[in-house]
């Protein structure tokens, strides 16, 4: 998932993810000491909690047609007068640059076509897929940034912010009802009583991906705890097979982040998130025990048993993520080659083989063929899941671009990518009936509701260096070393934080 | 010009500003039309207007339509504006300079000719490299400090410091001797061109295209899986077991390497081949009456009468090495072992925010290559004395 963006430890302290979901029990006070807390994908939460809101939606949505625009009044100002009847804004241009290439720039075009259309504003996306954090960055030092843009992680929104290059969405907006509606996110890119940013869509990272029929044709089921999933690691690996499809996400740039995020939902599932915090801090070093046991005891156990993973641990760091799960699609899924893998729900469909071979939809069906099923709890009082979350960020202010940015913050904004049952918003009024029949969100919604609290993706908001860099490259020493150089490699992560 | 003093004098005196005046003004219209972000748009929206077609024009202007189009009218006018606006100003500056007397005019002219290009060279190297080499001397407050070139010592850093020596020495080694050794063979056969087209071809290749193709060459899945890299099919089909060459230290490095010499060793080939062509026969036939054979001809003749070419073809394959970053970023990135100077230069700046940093390894190539420029300028010297 591309890479961060360096701050100063200071900055990321300030950066509090934790969160609890349905604002229920196990709240973590401490650790939301900054901000608000619940939830990442709360919308599906708080439409389930409440049925009458759903009801209510589904009936508006059973109109098909209408457009996804929000109707007026918005509660927000620029937005009530840019869908106005004398649509003031009309012609008016608005840039948004995001890295959303492929099917999600097409799902994202699709988000905002029908407001542009009732506004008459002009909104002009640029699409820049993987070079976009350095195309961002040239653009807004060079003092002519797009008007909004999207990043993955909330470092280098604060660090844009720190510079004094991002517009305070707080100083126009109605701070209380945006907080309100984004609890889980907006404390990523809060900074006392400044908002530096819009939560727009959310992932959740805690889902491993199986073959259900093959699964259900030998009698496997899907476990629940650790215990379970290596008692059927074992068993796969008795039948005669490997259990797992592990790729570091490589090959490239990029390789080493799918390791570091086995290694945040450990943390996350065996110490919580109080610790998660205080290790995304530095307070907690990468050689304390409890990172070592994460790396030792958990992830070293899935990834150096003989016979898990498919190809060993050494084919994990050069194996490419695009057909890393291809072998469990031998003979249609009759016979997988590998069981397993863990990977985020933007994952999908698009990079299945079939679809990737011929461009055409995938044979395969979410749900049917391919399932996913949460991460085991590893310690029954530890239910936390891990999640991620894109931000908008507002670099000019004119009255057109808080109309978008306001049309961003409502669930109308990214409305239509949730219909086409690959995105999860970040605003808890979105009603759930957008989310019908999309199994990979209904997934992803049971984890955020099963979850008493999902952490932030603790690789994203550790500074650069460390996030992107030796993280991911010392993990890659440790995997390819068969797991026999943690103290050297959690030593290395160690001395590379930044000073100051 | 020489057509219009034949039929009239007179009328060339008027025609001459005249359409130098227009050509100026054209010359305006088109850089206001390259400043308007809209500009390409908005005047293939006009042309289309013009011709009647409303609708293709409201497309344009709502972003939509025939922007391709629009693009291309757009590269034209810079085409033009840029070839057209240098030559106008040369013709024109030069005209206006040859008006003077004779005395101030033999001063000035130089200058008309050399000025924009130190010009250019004033504001897009000189004035960035010296903003670089501050930049390395600061924090990110902008106080002095020599933290930046402090870390140069660590482990991370001067392991990248030893990849570029690697680099320079297998790279440039490996393309000049290559490039030797074909010249001399290529020379004594009956398709020379055909051979050497064929080590030449590379060279027209991008080095991010190279990297793509030799990616295939290097490819690599789990045993088991089909092979669909070419040097693991074939290790595989002898009966091997597959290795990750990409990803694997140290031989990343010198797959990576591979990549650049099968690029520049043609470039070195078709050099060295012509500097071979202009050793004088005679030379040749008196070094075999001495009793030379061909390989001593070759080592202790051919070879010494070239070096000026070899000087000038080392140095310049060096620079390319001691620069390296496409190869290394497009094939792994620099993540396993392999960083280049230049490639963590570009991580530092853009992943990092570390700038400082960033320019002190810029600094750090700077100054590296610099004794590589002073041979270079110092082996034109030589030659030119020589000549």
């Amino acid at each position: 998932m591309a890479k961060t963006l360096r701050t100063t430890s200071a900055l990321a302290g300030v950066v509090m993810i934790v969160v609890a979901a349905c604002g229920s029990s196990s709240s973590s006070p401490s650790a939301a000491a900054s901000v608000a807390a619940p939830s990442v994908a709360a919308p599906s939460v708080a439409a389930s909690v409440a049925p009458s809101a759903s009801a209510a939606a589904s009936a508006a949505a059973s109109a098909p047609p209408a457009a996804a625009v929000p109707t007026v009044p918005t509660g927000y100002t620029e937005l009530d007068k840019a869908l106005g009847a004398d649509k003031p804004f009309s012609g008016k241009k608005v840039s948004i640059q995001t890295q959303w290439v492929g099917g999600e720039g097409t799902n994202f075009a699709a988000s905002v076509a029908d407001f542009a259309k009732a506004t008459g504003i002009n909104i002009q996306i640029d699409s820049i897929g993987s070079s976009h954090e350095t195309v961002l960055k040239t653009r807004i030092e060079g003092g002519k940034p797009p008007d909004l843009a999207q990043l993955a992680q909330p470092t280098p929104v604060l660090a844009y912010a720190a510079q004094g290059k991002v517009i305070d969405v707080a100083t126009f907006m109605d701070a209380k009802k945006l907080s309100a509606e984004h609890p889980a996110t907006i404390g990523l890119v809060t900074q006392g009583s400044k908002i530096w940013g819009i939560p727009y869509k959310a992932d959740v990272k805690s889902t491993i991906w199986y073959p259900i029929k093959a699964f259900a044709a030998k009698g496997y089921t899907v476990p629940t705890t650790w215990d379970e999933l290596i008692k059927l690691s074992d068993k796969i690996v008795a039948d005669g097979s490997n259990p797992w499809c592990i790729s570091a996400g490589g090959p490239g740039d990029a390789t080493g982040w799918q390791l570091t995020d086995w290694v945040e939902e450990v943390v996350l599932k065996t110490k919580g998130p109080a610790y998660y915090n205080d290790w995304i801090n530095h307070k907690v070093t990468f050689q304390d025990p409890g990172i070592k046991d994460a790396l030792d005891k958990y992830v070293g156990k899935i990834f150096f048993t003989p016979n898990y993973v498919f190809g060993t641990n050494t084919a994990i760091v050069p194996q490419d993520q695009k057909t890393t799960m291809d072998p469990m699609f031998t003979a249609d899924l009759a016979t997988p080659k590998c069981w397993m893998q863990k990977i985020p729900t933007w994952y999908g469909p698009d990079f299945f083989p079939d679809q990737r071979a011929t461009g055409q939809p995938s044979k395969y069906v979410l749900g049917t063929d391919v399932g996913i099923f949460p991460f085991p709890t590893i310690d029954p009082a530890q239910k936390n899941a891990e999640g991620s979350a894109d931000t908008m960020m507002m670099l000019a202010d004119r009255p057109e671009v808080r109309a978008v940015a306001e049309f961003l913050a409502t669930p109308q904004g990214i409305q239509k990518w949730i219909e086409a049952g690959s995105a999860i918003s970040t605003n808890t009024s979105t009603p759930a009936a957008w989310y019908a029949g999309a199994y990979k969100l209904k997934v992803a919604a049971d984890i955020a509701n099963t979850a008493s609290a999902i952490g932030f993706d603790a690789s994203d908001l550790m500074p650069g260096k460390v996030g992107a860099g030796t993280f991911w490259t010392q993990m890659d020493q440790w995997v390819n070393s068969g797991g026999t150089n943690t103290d050297a490699v959690l030593k290395a992560i160690d001395d590379s934080w930044p000073a100051s | 010009m020489a057509v219009a003093r034949t039929e009239s004098p007179g009328l060339s005196r008027y025609v001459l500003p005249i359409l130098g005046l227009i050509a100026l003004g054209l010359c305006g219209a088109g850089i206001l039309v390259l400043y308007d972000p809209q500009g390409g748009p908005n005047l293939l929206a006009s042309l289309y207007d013009a011709l009647g077609n409303t609708s293709g024009a409201t497309a344009l202007r709502n972003g939509e339509g025939d922007q391709v189009v629009a693009k291309i009218l757009l590269a034209v006018i810079a085409l033009a504006v840029g070839v057209g606006g240098i030559w106008l100003l040369f013709i024109g500056v030069g005209g206006a300079v040859s008006m003077l007397q004779a005395k101030w005019r033999d001063r000035i002219l130089p200058w008309v000719f050399v000025g924009p290009a130190l010009v250019l060279l004033a504001v897009f190297l000189v004035y960035p490299a010296a903003g670089t080499i501050l930049r390395s001397l600061q924090d990110d407050k902008g106080q002095f400090t020599l933290a930046n070139f402090a870390v140069m010592v660590e482990p991370e850093f001067t392991q990248i410091l030893r990849n570029n020596v690697i680099w320079l020495i297998l790279g440039t080694g490996l393309s000049v001797v290559l490039g030797l050794i074909f010249a001399g063979l290529f020379d004594r056969i009956r398709r020379e061109s055909l051979a050497k087209t064929i080590i030449f071809l590379p060279l027209a290749i991008s080095l991010v295209g190279a990297s793509v193709i030799w990616g295939f060459v290097y490819a690599w899945q789990p045993a088991g899986q089909p092979q669909i890299g070419l040097l693991n099919a074939v290790l595989v089909g002898l009966g091997g077991q597959p290795i990750s060459w990409l990803t694997t230290n140290p031989i990343n490095i010198i797959c990576e390497i591979v990549i650049l010499v099968w690029l520049q060793t043609g470039f070195a080939m078709v050099v060295f081949s012509a500097s071979i062509k202009g050793v004088s026969g005679e030379v040749l036939e008196a070094a075999r009456l001495d009793g030379a054979n061909e390989r001593q001809l070759f080592a202790r003749v051919i070879v010494p009468m070239i070096r000026g070419s070899i000087i000038t073809v080392s140095t310049t394959i060096a620079i390319v090495t001691l620069k390296i970053f496409d190869i290394v970023y497009v094939t792994t990135g620099g993540r396993f072992g392999d960083d280049v100077v230049a490639n963590r230069m570009f991580h530092e700046i853009f992943q990092f925010f570390e700038d400082g940093r960033g320019a002190a390894l810029a600094t750090l190539l700077f100054i590296a290559v610099l004794p590589v420029m002073y041979i270079n300028l110092r082996n034109f010297k030589r030659q030119q004395v020589e000549g």
